[in-house]
């Protein structure tokens, strides 16, 4: 069927901020859906709350739309725009979910908006655990035997059972109904674990019922994505069965493409299932994955769940197999069946087939919990991980091998190098139970000598993966026998067949790094680079996606006489690095293209637009690691490597890369460290007569307290070289620092600990600014809402500034002007500064693209980071101010952006929640309108909590602490204007009495009951207003914070987010909140 | 197996005809094997490959690298015995896992005289066959010197020059049951009478049998010499050719034995049989380049519009436009032959041409990779056929509806290829 000619333009949702559990795989989803209609040519309308992706640059869709993803907003664009169909199913579950709200609401109806992709019937038959196990028992499909529950009592009918049924017996699984990533899901194993699981789960719930599940924990785990076109036709684009077995959700799991350990009489049964199973849920067009258990003892198959949209599993498979899910998804949606949409790559097969791989693809996740401390790392089926990785290898141990040198997480050498807990009573329990190290404690049974039998026994672990590890294993024994001189060219090549990393080859054979890579290459062990084509070989590729391996076969690069421009990216999302830079580097392959090179992208995050084979002219999916660039500059030998638009990844490779004689674009390595060593730099600062806090270095905990009597506390305390803040904390007193430093010590062993005079309560600016080592130009100053301290990645911000005076913004910008000079910056960076009664201080400055610069290029509407790749391949700021390409600095905006961080506090129970120096949030929105309160409002009701409009619906509870009483009595006066009942603590009631505000004293939560956690519990607060003090209620604010997660109310922790609050509550509620276009901006 | 930990095992080399040579190590029975080398895209299903009789006369390699993970078992064998010439793989594992596994792969190559190799760069192997064209090879764990072998690999003799079929067909007649209780494709729930069919084991899959007994057919198997008296002399309602191995026009014998039996019995042939019938109606067979060997490739069925993912293992087909010239009031009005039959699922139309001796014969099926035939019917009398594998074995089951098709025909059903490939997903 040709292309609907009926349609013309159309609606698509994006997925918003980035959360764990839907993370960038949807904007490379959705990038691929809206660039695919419009090359179809239907006009395209895009909603999504998030800045930092590629979707919502303002060339992708026609119209695009930064507002939050609520039926209200999309209602307000649908009214503006009246798009003839929604394309729900390319934004994940916060797509669906919106969808059948705006369905609900009537919206879709009375405007006559069709649902493409899919229909709303079949996402209630796809996400409706009741109704979906309904559907499968009508096609003769077995589901897990379970039962709903709508409370406490009906969960513990089920499991232990009633007069009429027989219960499931422990353990049970609890799948709460319509939430993503399996949030509020996990494994109760006795009475009390259910009915904390359970009464999570159905507050979490938008329907408020959770399913009750038996367990099926290790049985194999497969997925299978699936694709299906109007016709009818379906086919199975790709297997991926989990290496950890049922229990652990797939998002958490190590995951490998093809599935390895099932037989093709068991896979086709699958795919018949699948098949089946779209049909019956009535997925109408479009991608969907399949989840499968399969009991390893008797082939017994139980459908676990389905998703009738793209996923993050379709955005593995696309990268595993090169078929483009979402790309395809978006044609057959309208009206294209799979036969008449051509295959991309082979340009000579049509898109109807399934791919074929001659490769094996392992994913592994990435963790984040040295971030939330206190939370238990045990996995289960609530998804946790912030990231993963995705290796391509020729097989499982080569792929597995590559994937953990990608993670960037000290796990290259399997656990080989004693970092695993020496905890010998602990170490039976760390190989059976489930956590991101457990692969590591598995190895290391292997490597004592553990029978496959027994780990098996503990872990479920299939014995085909167990016996490739312990392939891994015996060639490390093989090694650890060996000098490296010992080596043959034929044993080594064999060496690096296992996957086996020159870093890993030198510990076992006791020398360095180099000195392998040497040997090898003087024996002509050099990698060849193999193709991703989705017919193992059977035709000619037309794309260039690649991978290395040390297969002798010859090299399957096309030579090229254009310049090549390498572009590394940013490895896995984890907190602090995550889209932002990846949207930096999609930037960057695109404007440098346009200049004439060719392109080659290096990532392995299967996630990203970056590692589309569409983005650049040329994608190898290899590991970030020293090793894996330099064997791929000598394979490309580029022109030049952008290191300073991935993050600190590729920042802390330039060094090394440059000394190896590859030439680096842009800022120098030379730059990069008189920027991060803070010696230098602060000499620097000196010179230029810059402020800068008073700060100090101590190696050992008597140097700091030295330190620290010398500079005065607060201080703000850091180990060196770090990125999103990690193992950052503010010391208010000598106890706190004895503690941090007890703890830094395990952070960072070889750097020193860094001291700064913490600003208290100054204003903390971020500046995005471009250099080309004569010129600056300052691309946004964002102001962040929270005081200093709170780490910039977790503040909301406003951009233009609006509290600070032209002055002090003309200031910031001369400043950066003149250290952009004096670094020698050429390309991208940023400066962050404290304003602190007055005065001007610089906090630090990033000599690359920050996590701020999509948002900054967005709110400003200058593309700074395709800017920047033209300025590093020579192009001159006075050229593009000539051209008109970048506007004067001090224009007038007429509008404000705000940007506010997501929190996954939610995922992480038991962790201390208060914001601080250490980021800890996954993603972020933005909010555009003509006042900063109307821009920050959208930026609340675009993050789940919304804002409490209601004064009916409880009381606002303020709490600070004693210097803010004083300010924070036109903040409750305010909120007592628009008619909340307000209530307190002691201290803070007493202040507001006396300053004629009427105000309920309430107990603290460390106090008897009833008290302000009961009164929360008990649904009576509506917004709470916490600001902690001296560290002896830090306890109370904790336990505020996490009834706060747990009840869903807007929790403000600071003094000037409480006045941002209360305006934007005013605002949202006195005025129709307007919606923009960024074209129209 | 990584090199390093199997030492001990005997070194290998594999030549192709151009002079490519790949060095490795034994991964089955040692000695030597001289073949055509052809590359098989599956990514499961190695077992049903080695055991598929067609295979006869030829060296397999598998592109997936990792092979024999889940083991082998006696219920996946695709005949008795092996017939394939050898077996290339990037990896062979040697220790499998699967509840179904009863041995290791390299141990039923041992066992059954099957000469591998492991250690290959397939993909190397696989663009090489790409570009030069199906090839004669030799796999040795004893001759390994390169420029030895490949004369000895030149001088060895082409495919073409043995009748494999001989090799692989049943020595004696035998009878397999058809089942009573409803396909999935059945129109009623109710227990269902069976139709007797002989078939000519060419070197027929198992699965075939299956799929036929499965669609209420009870089966006669015959070897591939029977004579047309002595097939209709089982009074058979209908007559499968099968599958088998070789160059089909160095056979003779089946494509006059379909010729004799066009007409007079219903007929539905597959692969090999559906070649045989090809060259009874007068049609040229070619060779393709480097044949179609894997369970992903997307066949349009003309006549409902719908894509079948099919298994398929065959060198040779048909030229369409060799049966006879297009009929052009039947074809949509379109009178020319296309050199690229994907014009034809571009149209949505099934040309029909006007053959000499047996009527109009449509096309029913086409490959959408690279526009070859897949699958004719003829309209004056009860015969089809189709080039790929409705028994999959391994491979995905969407023409499944193939042997309900031909149970059809048997029952005279004039519309026997109007069944949606969906009604098969009844579990």
């Amino acid at each position: 069927m040709p292309k609907r000619e009926d349609l013309h333009k159309i609606l698509v949702i994006g997925s918003g901020p980035i959360v764990i559990g839907q993370a960038c795989e949807f904007d490379y989803s959705g990038t691929q859906a809206c660039e695919s209609l419009k090359a179809l040519g239907y006009e395209v309308v895009l909603v999504n709350s998030n800045p930092a992706t590629i979707m919502t640059d303002p060339e992708v869709a026609d119209r695009t739309y930064v507002e939050p993803i609520t039926p209200e907003f999309v209602e307000r664009v649908i009214e503006r725009e009246r798009p003839d169909a929604l394309l729900p199913n390319m934004g994940g579950q916060t797509g669906l979910n919106c969808a059948i709200a705006l369905d609900e609401a009537g919206v879709l109806e009375r405007y006559g908006v069709e649902v493409i992709g899919c229909n709303i019937d079949s996402i209630r038959l796809g996400e409706d655990r009741k109704l979906f196990a309904k559907a499968m028992e009508e096609i003769g499909l077995s589901i897990c035997r379970s039962g709903f529950a709508y409370s406490l009592a009906d969960a513990e009918a089920i499991v232990n059972g009633d007069d009429e049924h027989e219960g499931l017996g422990f353990p049970v699984i609890i799948r709460p109904s319509f939430t993503l990533g399996g949030a509020g899901g996990g494994i109760a194993y006795d009475e009390d674990e259910l009915r904390s699981i359970v009464s999570q789960g159905l507050d979490l719930s938008a329907n408020s019922e959770v399913l009750v599940e038996e367990s099926i924990q290790g049985w194999k785990e497969i997925e299978m994505e699936v694709m299906r076109d109007a016709a009818g036709n379906g086919i199975v684009i790709c297997s991926i069965e989990n290496l950890d077995p049922m229990g652990v959700h797939t998002g958490d799991s190590i995951t490998v493409a093809p599935a390895q350990t099932l037989s093709d009489v068991e896979l086709q049964r699958l795919r018949d299932y699948s098949l089946a199973i779209l049909e019956k849920v009535g997925v109408a067009t479009g991608g969907s994955n399949v989840q499968f258990a399969v009991n390893p003892d008797d082939g017994r198959i139980i459908v676990v769940e389905m998703n009738p949209r793209v996923s993050r599993s379709s955005a593995l498979a696309s990268k595993a197999t090169g078929f483009p899910i979402a790309k395809v998804a978006a044609r057959l949606a309208v009206g294209l069946t799979l036969d008449e949409v051509e295959n991309d790559i082979t340009r000579a097969t049509p898109a109807c087939f399934e791919p074929s791989i001659d490769y094996c693809v392992v994913k592994v996740p990435r963790f984040a919990f040295e971030k939330f401390k206190g939370t238990s790392e045990v996995l289960s089926t609530r998804m946790k991980a912030v990231g993963e990785v995705m290796a391509i290898g020729r097989t499982f141990e080569e792929s597995f091998n590559k994937a953990m040198r990608s993670l960037e997480q000290d796990m290259s050498l399997l656990g080989a190098d004693g970092t695993l807990s020496d905890d010998e009573s602990e170490f039976r329990r760390n190989v059976s139970v489930p956590t991101p190290k457990r692969i590591l404690y598995v190895i290391e049974a292997l490597r004592r000598g553990w029978k496959v039998d027994d780990i098996y026994e503990l872990t479920g672990i299939d014995r085909w993966y167990l016996n490739r590890l312990l392939d891994i294993v015996r060639v490390e024994r093989w090694l650890a026998a060996r000098r490296l001189s010992d080596i043959s060219a034929v044993e080594m090549r064999a060496v690096k067949q296992m996957g086996f990393s020159d870093a890993q080859i030198a510990h076992f054979c006791g020398c360095s790094e180099l000195e392998v890579r040497a040997w090898r290459r003087a024996q002509g062990v050099v990698p060849s680079v193999k193709t991703v084509d989705t017919c193992a070989g059977e035709f000619p590729a037309r794309t260039s996606y690649h991978y290395k391996c040390y297969d002798e076969g010859p090299s399957e690069r096309r030579d090229c006489d254009r310049p090549r421009a390498m572009i590394l990216s940013a490895g896995p999302n984890r907190i602090g690095q995550g889209i932002e830079f990846d949207y930096c580097c999609v930037h960057a392959a695109r404007a440098l293209h346009a200049k004439g090179y060719e392109t080659v992208m290096v990532n392995c995050n299967p996630e990203t637009v970056s590692t589309d084979y569409d983005t650049s002219d040329r994608l190898y999916f290899e590991p970030l690691t020293f090793e894996d660039v330099l064997d791929i500059c000598d394979i490309e030998q580029p022109a030049g490597v952008v290191c300073s638009l991935g993050g600190q990844t590729p920042i802390n490779l330039a060094a090394r890369l440059k000394e190896a004689g590859v030439p680096i674009m842009g800022t120098q390595p030379e730059a990069i460290d008189l920027a991060e060593d803070r010696d230098r730099f602060s000499s620097l600062l000196d010179e230029l007569g810059i402020a800068y806090p008073t700060s100090d270095v101590a190696s050992t905990y008597e140097q700091a307290i030295e330190v620290a009597q010398r500079v005065g506390y607060p201080l703000l305390v850091r180990p060196s070289y770090v990125l999103g803040g990690r193992g950052m904390a503010i010391v208010y007193d000598q106890a706190h620092l004895k503690a941090y430093m007890d703890e830094a010590t395990r952070v960072s062993s070889d750097h020193p600990i860094y001291l700064d005079s913490f600003l208290d309560s100054a204003v903390e600016l971020d500046v995005d600014a471009l250099a080309d080592g004569k010129d600056c130009y300052v691309g946004a100053v964002l102001e962040q809402i929270e005081e200093a301290g709170i780490h910039s990645g977790d503040s909301a911000c406003c951009m233009p500034p609006y509290s600070l005076s032209d002055s002090i913004v003309a200031q910031l910008r001369e400043t950066t002007h003149k250290l952009a000079r004096a670094v020698d910056i050429v390309g991208a960076l940023n400066v962050q500064y404290a304003v602190h009664n007055g005065l001007v201080y610089v906090i630090e400055l990033n000599p690359r693209a920050s996590r701020t610069l999509p948002f900054s290029s967005k709110s400003s509407g200058v593309p700074l980071a395709s800017l920047a790749a033209r300025i590093m391949a020579g192009e001159r700021i006075a050229d593009l101010e000539a051209s008109g390409e970048l506007p004067p600095e001090d224009r007038d905006f007429g509008y404000f952006a705000c940007k506010e961080a997501v929190l996954p506090f939610d995922r992480f129970p038991g962790s201390k929640m208060a914001l601080g120096p250490e980021m800890r949030s996954t993603g972020e929105v933005m909010g555009i309108a003509r006042t900063f309160p109307a821009a920050y409002a959208k930026t609340q009701l675009a993050i789940s909590y919304g804002l409490p409009l209601d004064p009916s619906a409880g009381k606002v509870f303020i709490s600070v602490r004693d210097r803010d009483k004083r300010a924070i009595t036109a903040v409750a006066r305010e909120l007592t204007l628009m008619g909340y009942r307000l209530c307190g603590t002691t201290g803070t009631a007493k202040a507001l009495e006396a300053a004629g505000i009427p105000c309920e004293s309430v107990r603290r939560t460390s106090e008897m009951r009833p008290n302000i956690g009961t009164m929360i519990s008990g649904g009576r607060v509506c917004l709470i207003v916490n600001i902690p003090g001296d560290p002896s209620t830090r306890e109370d604010f904790y336990q505020l914070r996490d009834l706060a997660v747990r009840y869903r109310i807007t929790n403000v922790t600071t003094l000037s987010g409480a006045q941002a609050m209360v305006e934007a509550i005013r605002t949202a509620r006195d005025s129709d909140m307007e919606v923009f276009a960024l074209q129209d901006l | 197996m990584n090199q390093l930990l199997s030492q001990g095992t005997p070194k290998a080399l594999l030549v192709l005809e151009d002079g490519t040579a790949f060095e490795g190590r034994s991964a089955g029975a040692e000695g030597e094997a001289f073949g055509e080398v052809v590359f098989n895209t599956s990514l499961s299903g190695y077992q049903e490959v080695v055991s598929d009789p067609s295979y006869a006369g030829q060296i397999v390699a598998f592109t997936y690298p990792q092979i024999g993970n889940y083991g082998v078992c006696k219920a996946d064998m695709q005949a008795e015995h092996l017939a394939l010439k050898g077996v290339v793989v990037r990896d062979m594992c040697r220790t499998p896992s699967n509840w179904r596994s009863e041995g290791s792969l390299p141990e039923l190559l041992a066992a059954e005289g099957v000469v591998a190799i492991e250690g290959v760069d397939t993909r190397a192997l696989t663009l090489r066959v790409r570009e030069s064209g199906t090839m004669r090879a030799a796999i040795s764990t004893t001759d390994l010197d390169r420029e030895h072998l490949l004369a000895r690999v030149r001088e060895s003799p082409s495919i073409s020059e043995r009748n494999y079929v001989a090799d692989v067909s049943c020595a004696e007649p035998y009878q397999v049951a058809g089942a009573t209780e409803p396909s999935a494709f059945a129109r009623s729930d109710e227990p269902r009478a069976t139709h007797r069919v002989v078939t000519l084991d060419c070197g027929e899959k198992r699965g075939i049998l299956a799929g036929l007994a499965a669609a209420g057919l009870d089966v006669t198997v015959v070897p591939w010499d029977t004579t047309a008296e002595q097939v209709l002399a089982y009074e058979p309602e209908g007559v499968f050719l099968s599958n088998g191995p070789g160059d089909p026009r160095v056979v003779p014998q089946p494509a006059e034995l379909a010729g004799e039996l066009l007409g007079k019995v219903p007929l539905f042939g597959i692969c090999l049989g559906h070649q045989m019938i090809c060259q009874a109606a007068g049609a040229t067979i070619e060779k393709l380049p480097y044949g179609h060997h894997g369970g992903n490739q997307p066949v349009m069925n003309l006549l409902s519009g719908m894509v079948e993912i099919t298994a398929q293992n065959h060198n040779y087909g048909l030229d369409f436009a060799s049966l006879g010239p297009i009929v052009p009031e039947l074809s949509g009005g379109y009178a020319e032959h296309e050199a690229d039959l994907r014009a034809w699922s571009q149209r949505h139309v099934a040309p029909v041409v006007a053959n000499e001796r047996f009527g109009r014969i449509r096309l029913t099926h086409v490959n959408l990779n690279d526009g070859t035939p897949e699958g004719i019917q003829f309209l004056d009398l009860p015969a089809f056929s189709v080039q790929y594998h409705p028994e999959a074995s391994p491979g995905p089951h969407d023409s499944a509806y193939l042997f309900e098709a031909f149970r059809r025909l048997v029952e005279g059903d004039p519309d026997y290829l109007a069944i949606d490939v969906r009604e098969g997903r009844r579990f």
